[in-house]
């Protein structure tokens, strides 16, 4: 009697397995997105932090929001809590139909991406920040979207070699750039600063520091730097350093100088911010679904997008409302010719 | 158990009054979040028969939504019932292990550098050696907390949530920008190189690549036994339990009460170093800066073993409980018409908190209920 009941477990695992073998052939074509779908639909993944964190992941979400206003798409945004649910969370999204997935984050570089498009070749994805010849699976339905830094920071370099220009103390023109940590990204947005400094003034002195903090958050050691420059002399501090440079910011503020923004346009913080340097991460992945549900099939992946001041990917926000009228006419023409002249590739940008 | 339904009651009522939402179909949407309905996909697919469209119970099927789902609370489950066993151990001996967290950082940061090195090992010898030292460096970094209170009666609570911090800022460093254990071909990213293909765990239920679920889920269950078995059938689990019972009656009793304390904390923290590792030759591959900062495993932990009344099928339904929540309550799964997935996290910590709040008031509840039965007997005795 026992051993009849074990014979029939074991035809029965034997049955088990051998389906499950043909559930992993027949499986993964289901994934495809369903035709006939009136709506398009789009999904953004975001990376650990948020859509509240001020910065990538809100910025994406304004750029999925305006797409659903404008565009009539269907959104719908996965939000990653951990690093578990980085795969899960692409995965999801292409099989809940979706047929364009945008990641967003450099870290969906390693890894993520490169496992889960090869298995959806129906299912388009782009990442927002990541480059695609770092993925080693050399996906064709994934579309990298990068940003040319370096000409948002010549941009605002520019602006406070200006300003500097204008209204230099006893002779002396110096102003200073910080930098979270050495990242590609932040040394191509101070690069571009000093750049753009000298272009306003050969004589104008730059300072460029890096804070160290390969957190990006510490705003203790981004003040500290920013106060380093200043006592130097420095009286415009950029800071290019995400949630660390708030500190570097408000360093500013209680030394009653300027100080310049990044990546969103942070004016918001007070008069104190004379401009940013703006990194629009909205857009981009407002283009990324209005190319897509303009041709769905022809949305081409295997390549980067970039973006540049001369696709308004990247610029320059706000200027201060602080500025008296004759500065602020003076800066915007100056400003807006040289980033004309940027469009039009007549000026060379050192991205290091 | 009786803690879980209330603490999902309260959730309820909050859900209930804040989002005007029926908690019922809330719940439900949870629970097909987690994959357990995949038990319960009774003629959902098709089998193709010609000119047919008969279904079937196919219980096997692995690309589902419901499968892939239950595979990944099963590969959350797989740490928190590992981390759950490093704070119960330590609470049968008395102590309290806060540093679950840290321990199982270090036993990752370990785990992907051992998987990096030795890159041509045949697969079982690497994952085995991987492994071995991030169960070794997880219980020495215990073991420090264990030493100091066994030398000098540092308390552990202290001392523990001390060394979180250590290995989240020195992890930090070791994986972060420009740091030791960057990759140095991804300069954009504070993301360490992957392990080798031979230090990677077998996936046997899904697809390797899409994160299936792999055989470290049967070593957790393994260490489910271990830690029975070492509680209940060794001397050494005699001595760990007669310390925590009363210190000064094991002395007493001739056990060496330090030597205890340093074994308890060595062998908590060798377990939540285990789970690092299982991890990251799992699922995760490599270590990047955001999980060193962000993880919470350690602290989930924590509430396993409370929940869990630090036994060891306890921890197992613990274990699986606090899974599949994160899991149903992501916003993968909890569909936004249904729930706003900004709050979707939050409802989580919600329960989470309210069921470690209820297992203390559960104690609460029989000690009243006790001292509401006894009066009437015990005067009898007194007179």
């Amino acid at each position: 009697m026992k051993r009849k009941t074990w014979m029939t477990l074991a035809v029965a695992t034997i049955v088990g397995v051998l389906a499950v073998a043909i559930a992993a052939v027949a499986g993964i074509g289901r994934a495809a997105p369903t035709k006939g779908d009136a709506a398009v639909k789009v999904a953004l993944v975001t990376d650990i932090g948020g859509l509240n964190d001020k910065g990538f992941n809100h910025l994406s979400y304004v750029g999925l929001q305006r797409a659903i206003k404008e565009l009539k798409v269907k959104g719908r945004v996965y939000i990653t809590k951990s690093a578990a649910d980085r795969k899960p969370n692409l995965q999801a999204a292409a099989q809940d139909g979706n047929g364009l997935v945008i990641a967003v984050g450099v870290l969906f570089e390693f890894g993520p991406l490169d496992d889960v498009a090869p298995a959806f070749p129906n299912t388009k994805f782009a990442g927002v920040d990541v480059d695609w010849s770092g993925l080693t699976s050399h996906p064709p339905n994934v579309r990298g979207i990068q940003f040319r830094e370096q000409e948002a920071g010549y941009l605002v370099g520019y602006i406070a070699g200006l300003w500097e220009t204008r209204h230099p103390v006893k002779g002396k023109m110096v102003v200073g750039g910080v930098g979270a940590n050495k990242v590609p990204a932040i040394t191509r947005f101070l690069a571009g600063y000093r750049a753009g400094a000298h272009k306003a003034n050969r004589k104008i002195k730059v300072y460029i520091d890096y804070a160290n903090d390969p957190t990006f958050a510490d705003q203790a050691k981004c003040k500290e730097t920013t106060l380093n420059q200043i006592g130097k002399g420095s009286r415009v501090e950029f800071e290019a350093a995400g949630a660390c440079g708030l500190g570097g910011l408000s360093a500013a503020k209680q030394k009653h100088l300027w100080g310049i923004g990044v990546d969103a346009d942070q004016s918001f913080l007070g008069p104190h911010i004379l401009t940013s340097a703006t990194k629009h991460v909205d857009l981009s992945v407002f283009d990324a679904i209005k190319a897509y549900k303009a041709n769905p099939t022809g949305f081409k992946g295997g390549f980067n997008k970039n973006y540049t001041v001369k696709n308004h990917g990247v610029g320059y926000g706000k200027l201060s409302a602080k500025l008296s009228k004759a500065d602020r006419t003076f800066i915007t023409a100056k400003a807006n010719h040289i980033a004309k002249l940027i469009a039009e590739g007549k000026i060379k940008i050192p991205s290091k | 158990m009786l803690t879980a339904v209330i603490a999902f009651f309260i959730g309820g009522l909050v859900i209930l009054a804040t989002t005007k939402k029926n908690p019922l179909s809330t719940y439900r949407a949870i629970f097909d979040g987690t994959g357990l309905n995949w038990f319960f996909h009774v003629g959902s697919h098709k089998i193709g028969i010609p000119f047919t469209d008969t279904r079937v119970w196919f219980p096997w099927d692995t690309a589902s939504r419901s499968a892939m789902d239950l595979q990944q609370t099963l590969i959350i489950v797989t740490p928190l019932i590992l981390t759950g066993i490093a704070v119960a151990f330590a609470f049968r001996c008395g102590l309290f292990n806060i540093g679950g967290n840290g321990q199982y950082t270090v036993g990752a940061i370990v785990g992907v550098q051992f998987g990096v090195w030795f890159a041509g090992l045949p697969g079982p010898v690497h994952v085995i050696i991987a492994m071995a030292a991030a169960t070794l460096a997880g219980a020495l970094w215990a073991g420090i907390a264990g030493l100091l209170k066994a030398t000098v009666g540092a308390h552990e609570v202290i001392t523990t949530i001390m060394l979180n911090w250590i290995a989240l800022w020195v992890g930090s460093y070791l994986v972060g920008f420009n740091g030791p254990m960057q990759d140095p071909r991804a300069l954009s990213a504070p993301v360490t190189r992957p392990v080798a293909q031979s230090a990677r765990l077998d996936v046997f239920w899904g697809f390797p690549t899409l994160q299936g679920l792999h055989i470290g889920f049967f070593i957790a269950l393994g260490a489910l036994v271990v830690y029975w078995l070492v509680l209940n059938r060794t001397t050494l689990g005699y001595e760990v339990k007669a310390v925590g019972f009363n210190a000064e009656a094991a002395r007493y009793g001739g056990i060496s009460v330090p030597r205890n304390y340093f074994l308890a904390m060595a062998i908590s923290g060798a377990f939540a170093g285990l789970a690092g590792s299982i991890d990251i030759l799992g699922w995760e591959f490599n270590l990047d800066l955001t999980v060193v900062q962000s993880v919470q495993i350690g602290f989930i932990g924590i509430a396993v073993a409370l929940l869990g009344r630090n036994n060891a099928l306890g921890i197992f339904f613990a274990a699986l409980l606090f899974g599949a929540l994160l899991t149903g309550t992501s916003t993968r799964n909890l569909d936004p018409s249904v729930f706003k997935p900004e709050l979707a996290g939050n409802l989580t910590q919600i329960i989470q908190g309210l069921v470690v709040l209820f297992v203390g008031v559960d104690l609460l509840v029989l000690y009243v209920w006790r001292a509401l039965r006894r009066p009437f007997p015990r005067r009898r005795v007194e007179s």
